[in-house]
């Protein structure tokens, strides 16, 4: 009996109608997919993308040189020379990721004192040269200046889980 | 011997031994600030609080001594919780300096902290506030970060012998400072950096450039003086960021001098040149090694051929490796020239046949503190061999009768049993010391000796040197600078003699003892052996003229004794090659072609210290942009002139060509010859030295220690009476003069300069225009 | 005349070579005579590097060890370090890491139920996994701010609480207002609701994959009675994880050596009975289902237990950022962990997960140094690689590329 039900599910190909309803449903449902770039998909506030050089509000730079962030990373992707300004601060005279390098771990952003080195929400950036994915300071405080009211937003939203 | 026990495991101490060397000598560990083990026991910072058994309060492990039967825990729940106690109190007034203070990665409060310490604050008060004093251009201060460990303070009173650092205050308002405002001048003062627990004290010219996570340190041995010091080259990449000492209790203990710490930043001299440098018609040009050596090498065989081979010399610095030293007399003699020198601070080589085969300490360098009686002989050792200075002035606190004769009195920073300030009449005092020696010792007056008075002081100095275990007599670089130092050199060794002390040189360059041995002098080969061709002193070629010269690691304008003349001589040549690292305005005005060799601590070598000890290196980082080992530049030129015996593949075989040198015993056999003694007549006296930080190039162009207090410009320092004398009163800048030269210098008045005399220091560029060292100046009118 | 074997280099590039798989094929014909793989190819000496760098450092390598599931990696190399210092890890942090692991789980099954359709031909399963994909990806970087190599998991727990609310969609000319309303319904609350919306409605995306292909002849064609392998021989090539369930052997580390907060879970266990391809089809399918249950447990369980996240241990975790810029003790313990990394106790450890793939392992030895003396990587895809030959022997080529897929072979991992 069993083995007849089976001969006649195959013989009307039963399984195969079967999946092409689950198809033919998906076929008039809406479309999930976004029109990138005009769309882009939500990003946490929690993302890590592009690195960045943050500002205090008077415009010093923050980042103090204390090398947390070159000795943390893994992939030794951060460059630092340090030297005393003539202020008397301690102040970075070289900084450079190798975005080439880098695994965007987010280890640079964690062990930063005092929230200078940042990963932004910017994951659309290219370089057709290996020198053009070498962020140097000027770059890095560029990228921070740019984008410093969404950053701020985000340490701000995720503030209290770290 | 005591028998304790340290968490369980028995042990055995020394009567009168404290918890902490016990426990350190076991290999257990116990947290602590303030005890160091070269420092006398403040016991202050409380951070080694043990448990002993049948104690109710825990214990200081650095303050406790050891008692028979004693049982102590390290690590039980009481004592872990005074130490978290105490840290926790370290750590309220603490600045959260950490991701900008020098020392963190490296800092003892930190790995207490982590070991020992607690990991949440429940202080959360204000902190304190403290201003930063300057204390000059080594320590750099940030005082909010200090703990109060007092190892500063101790070891400013304690070894560097000036009480510079001091404690006010009390409780949380101690403060550790100068007082009165002030800077911190002792030559060793920058070890109270290396002391510091916290980043209280850092060195300044290393301030914010680095972190240790990110250096690799590399041995090295310092050449500015002939100790030897064992030191750390801290490397980044290819620069070195910072010097430290490498412990070795037999030469400098924990200790370096400021000279050995921060000379490397001379190599960072705008002077410094990184490519071979030829002179031509149109002016200096930077070039290749090709063209340069062979440049080189033909000028030095255009000499050859046209004046013969009595007209090529080599001038050697003495700072230059055994290797390279012994490179370039076997350059010259394999030419067939055997003037080669290295003695450019003496103008005295009457004795130099007799002379031993190096000059030796006569003695180890550890045994300079067990001395029970001592007299130096021309010597500001002080400043001179800081560590050796440092290691004498241990011998006079433990009651040792350190005697100096001096042409001009030196502040010691230890009790002086006697200073003879000896201007003019030098020899005459010696040989009333000498006389008083042999008086008490009861032998006969051998023929020649000078006839001197005998004072009280000369009688003085004799008895000390008879009595006690060890005593000593050293012949000091003063007298190696002194027109009569073979008359010096045999009193004192005579004195050493009938009083049954050892006899010793103390070096003036850093290499000499190993520049000897390569046979970098006219008169001897490699190891003493005799040389076929005898050649020319420094000052025979200087005087008589020399048309070709080689110059290794020298500047003859400031380190040969008779600057003027060397420079002279050097421009009447038709040929200079000049094998160093800087190209002053002086070498682009006499040289043809320069050749940048690798500097100190880039380079492997050897030198030999005063002890006759060979320390071999390797380089710790490869020289800048062309630079070469100057050991392979010799080899080169060597080939170029087609000379024998250049094959070296590496400085292992040159090493292997000196094995007879290294076999040469020390020995400070002195004969007594019979003196006849230059004579000062008429005039002022010039007294001359080398200041600390003038010695060599490299010391020259460190900016850090040029701007220290010891930096000595060139100027003329004159008791207000000499001045008087001369009808000068009030000048402030005097014309001197001096055999054929004349300078224009600044007056400083010091009235401890003896009465008719002047102190004029060498090494410096102002006094590079004077005639030579100790010797008859005139002064006239600006 | 000579008949010769036919010798086939299959891969590297191949599409269907699952990542960088080079496989030296000897054939009669169609048929298989010998399969001889080839590793190497994506080797980055990363149990090499470990020992140059400090402990956490190595982390973020673990994500790309088998880069189809991060978390599980970083949680084999977490547990071995929790193991060797003997700390205790927060429940929450336990039931966090149990949670994102069979997230991690079903991301895994997903990509290989999509790609190993895709290989015997059914296109449509590759578009719906992907599809589910997406949502367990904007977990991921809700939590750790990446969508694959997150380094969330810490020794001592993870490194940040489950957020309280999640990113949503903006409009825009293609999307209203009402859409974007629409998009954002199951993101209006905090991750917990987001996850537990998409566990609500996974059952029925596993209903449809059923539908697609479970009973499909075509499927049933390519897969049943290909790459049998009998339990013993299973055992004896060293399988692990659905390779052996399918084998008709019930192993699994959450049930046998449980680890974390399983012992505390209800799920089963799915065993096959002919060890085929069909059969470990099958049970990886009711695995999703299983972890699917594991998940709303967990949800249930965290949802009530607030908590901390990280062990208060801050000799091994760092401070709170708020803490650093205000206390000195944490100042400094944040300064050394970043710099020089935990102080390690002398010793060794080994720690397994029930990783997708099967039995992920870290054995790690110390020396009392800030990093590891050795670092060694049980990796369970190499021992099923290894067992290829044995698989398609006398299978026809097309075969080869079922059983590739049916082994679900990532290349991070086996050349590591």
């Amino acid at each position: 009996m069993n083995s007849m039900f089976r001969f006649l599910k195959s013989l009307f190909l039963l399984e195969l109608f079967g999946g092409m309803r689950v198809t033919g449903r998906h076929f008039w449902r809406k479309k999930i997919t976004l029109h990138y770039p005009e769309e882009r998909a939500p990003v946490s506030p929690r993302f890590r993308a592009l690195h960045a050089q943050r500002r205090y509000a008077n415009g010093e730079e923050r980042c103090i040189a204390c090398k947390l962030c070159e000795v943390v990373c893994p992939a030794m992707a951060i460059t630092i020379e340090s030297a005393q300004r003539e202020d008397g601060s301690r102040r970075t005279t070289r900084y450079e990721i190798d975005l080439t390098k880098c695994i965007f771990c987010g280890f640079c952003e964690e062990s930063c004192p005092v929230d200078s080195i940042v990963e932004t929400h910017v994951y659309e950036y290219h370089g057709e040269s290996r020198d053009e994915l070498l962020m140097t300071k000027e770059k890095l405080l560029a990228v921070g200046d740019k984008y410093e009211a969404q950053i701020a937003a985000a340490r701000a939203q995720d503030a209290k889980y770290r | 011997m005591v028998n304790i026990e340290i968490n369980g495991i028995k042990l055995e101490a020394r009567d009168g031994a404290m918890v902490i060397e016990v426990a350190d000598e076991a290999g257990i560990v116990i947290p602590r600030f303030c005890y160091h083990k070269k420092l006398s026991i403040a016991a202050n910072c409380r951070m080694c609080l043990v448990e002993v058994e049948k104690v109710a309060k825990p214990l200081p492990a650095c303050a406790t001594p050891v008692t028979e039967g004693m049982k102590v825990f390290t690590h039980s729940p009481k004592a872990l919780g005074a130490q978290r106690a105490v840290l926790e109190f370290l750590l309220i007034n603490h600045p959260l300096d950490c991701p900008i203070c020098d020392q963190g990665g490296e800092c003892d409060l930190q790995e207490m902290a982590i070991g020992f310490g607690g990991d949440v604050s429940r202080y959360a008060e204000g902190k304190r506030v403290v201003t930063d004093p300057d204390l000059g251009a080594l320590i750099a201060t940030d005082m909010g970060r200090c703990i109060h460990c007092t190892r500063c303070v101790r070891f400013g009173q304690e070894v560097a012998g000036m009480w510079e650092l001091g404690g006010t205050g009390r409780g949380e308002h101690t403060r550790i400072g100068t007082y009165v405002a002030d800077t911190v001048d002792s030559e060793l003062s920058a070890n109270v950096v290396d002391l510091c627990p916290v980043g209280a004290l850092t060195s300044k010219p290393y301030r914010y450039s680095g972190r240790p996570w990110e250096l690799v340190g590399r041995p090295g041995i310092s050449p500015h003086d002939c100790v030897g010091a064992n030191l750390r080259a801290d490397i980044r990449g290819k620069q070195i960021m910072r010097v430290l000492p490498q412990e070795r209790e037999e030469i400098n203990e924990t200790w370096l001098a400021d000279r050995d710490r921060f000379a490397y930043l001379g190599g960072r001299s705008a002077e410094r040149i990184t490519a071979p440098m030829v002179k031509r018609e149109t002016g200096w040009q930077a070039t290749d090694w090709d063209s340069a050596l062979t440049f080189a090498a033909e000028g030095l065989k255009r000499v050859l051929d046209v004046h013969g081979p009595s007209q090529l010399g080599a001038w050697v610095g003495d700072t230059a490796t055994v290797e390279e030293a012994y490179l370039t007399q076997k350059l010259m003699r394999a030419l067939g020239s055997g003037n080669v020198d290295h003695r450019l601070r003496q103008v005295d080589f009457r004795d130099q046949e007799q002379l031993p085969a190096f000059p030796y300490l006569g003695m180890a360098i550890a045994d300079l503190e067990r001395l029970d009686g001592a007299l130096l002989i021309g010597s500001n050792i002080r400043k001179e061999q800081p560590l050796l200075g440092q290691r004498l002035r241990k011998a006079a606190l433990r009651g040792g009768q350190i005697a100096f004769i001096n042409p001009r009195a030196y502040p010691f920073n230890f009790p002086v049993s006697q200073q003879i300030v000896a201007a003019h009449n030098w020899v005459t005092e010696v040989a009333a010391v000498a006389r008083a020696a042999l008086a008490l010792a009861g032998e006969e007056i051998p023929e020649g000796l000078p006839e001197a008075e005998v004072g009280e002081a000369h009688e003085a100095i004799a008895a000390a040197l008879r009595s006690g275990e060890q005593r000593a007599v050293l012949l000091g670089n003063l007298a190696a600078y002194h027109p009569a130092q073979t008359e010096l050199r045999a009193m004192a060794a005579l004195i050493a003699r009938s009083c049954g002390a050892h006899f010793g040189v103390l070096a003036e360059g850093g290499n000499s003892a190993g520049a000897w041995l390569a046979g970098a002098v006219p008169h001897r080969g490699m190891a003493a052996q005799p040389t076929a061709v005898m050649g020319r002193d420094w000052r025979s070629m200087a005087h008589e003229g020399v048309k070709g010269l080689l110059l290794l690691s020298t500047e003859p304008e400031s380190d040969c004794i008779e600057p003027l003349r060397a420079t002279q001589a050097l421009k009447q040549a038709d040929f200079v090659v000049a094998i160093n690292a800087f190209a002053s305005d002086a070498a682009r005005d006499y040289a043809d072609v320069i050749l940048p060799p690798a500097l100190y601590l880039e380079a492997a070598g050897t030198l030999v210290n005063c002890e006759g000890r060979w320390q071999s290196f390797e380089g710790t980082t490869p020289p800048p942009g062309e630079a070469r080992p100057a050991w392979k530049l010799l080899r080169v030129l060597g080939n170029l002139l087609n000379a024998i015996g250049f094959e070296q593949l590496s400085i292992t075989d040159v090493r292997d060509e000196l094995a007879p040198a290294l076999a040469v015993g020390a020995d400070n056999q002195i004969p007594w010859r019979v003196p006849a003694p230059p004579s000062f007549e008429g005039g002022i006296m010039r007294l001359v030295d080398y200041p600390i930080y003038s010695v060599d190039g490299l010391v020259r162009r460190s900016a850090p220690l040029q701007q220290t207090r010891d930096a000595i410009a060139g100027a003329v320092y004159v008791a207000g009476a000499t001045l008087t004398q001369v009808d000068l009163g009030g000048a402030d800048r005097v014309r001197v003069m001096q055999g054929e030269g004349e300078a224009l210098l600044p007056v400083i008045v010091d009235e401890a300069i003896p009465v008719g005399c002047v102190y004029i220091p060498a090494g410096t560029t102002a006094t590079a225009a004077l005639g030579g060292g100790f010797g008859v100046v005139e002064m006239t009118h600006a | 005349m000579e008949i010769r074997n036919f010798t086939l280099n299959f891969g590297p590039q191949h599409p269907a070579a699952h990542g960088v798989l080079r496989l030296v094929l000897e054939m009669d014909g169609e048929v298989i005579e010998r399969a001889d793989p080839h590793v190497g190819l994506l080797h980055r000496a990363t149990e090499k590097l470990a020992e140059q760098r400090h402990w956490v450092q190595s982390l973020p390598y673990m994500d790309r060890l088998d880069y189809v599931s991060m978390m599980c990696n970083e949680h084999g190399y977490v547990l071995a370090m929790e193991r060797l210092l003997g700390i205790e890890v927060p429940e929450r942090a336990q039931y966090i890491r149990v949670m994102f692991d069979e997230i991690t789980r079903i991301l895994n099954h997903l990509l290989w139920l999509g790609s190993h359709a895709l290989d015997v031909g059914a296109m449509t399963m590759f578009l719906y996994c992907f599809r589910e994909r997406e949502d367990l990806m904007d977990c991921y970087e809700a939590v750790s701010g990446a969508r694959m190599h997150a380094a969330y998991y810490r020794p001592g727990g993870v490194y940040r609480d489950l957020p309280e609310t999640m990113p949503q969609y903006q409009t825009s000319k293609w999307h209203d207002e009402a859409q974007v309303h629409e998009s954002n319904q199951n993101r209006r609350g905090s991750l917990l609701d987001f996850i537990e919306d998409f566990t609500n409605r996974f059952p029925g995306y596993v209903d449809d994959y059923e539908t697609l292909l479970t009973d499909n002849r075509i499927w049933k064609q390519r897969t049943v009675g290909i790459g049998v392998v009998s339990p013993e021989r299973a055992l004896q090539l060293g399988f692990s994880g659905p390779m052996l369930r399918g084998s008709g052997i019930a192993w699994d580390l959450r049930k046998k050596q449980p680890y974390e907060v399983y012992d505390r879970l209800a799920f089963d266990i799915p065993v096959g009975t002919n060890g085929d391809s069909y059969d470990r089809y099958l049970v990886r399918i009711e695995e999703m289902r299983q972890s699917n249950r594991i998940i709303k447990q967990c949800i249930a369980w965290l949802r009530k237990n607030p908590g901390p996240v990280i062990s208060g241990d801050h000799k091994v975790a760092p401070p709170p950022r708020a803490d650093v810029k205000a206390d000195m003790e944490s100042l400094i313990h944040h300064f050394k962990l970043m710099s020089e990394g935990i102080g390690m106790p002398e010793g060794e450890a080994y720690a397994a997960v029930e990783h997708p793939k099967g039995e992920f392992g870290i054995y790690i030895v110390s020396d009392g140094a800030n990093k590891p003396y050795r670092l060694k990587i049980r990796a369970p895809g190499f021992a099923h690689l290894s067992a290829l030959d044995e698989m398609v022997r006398g299978h026809m080529l097309a075969d080869v590329v079922a059983v590739i897929g049916t082994q679900d072979i990532v290349f991070g991992e086996i050349d590591r």
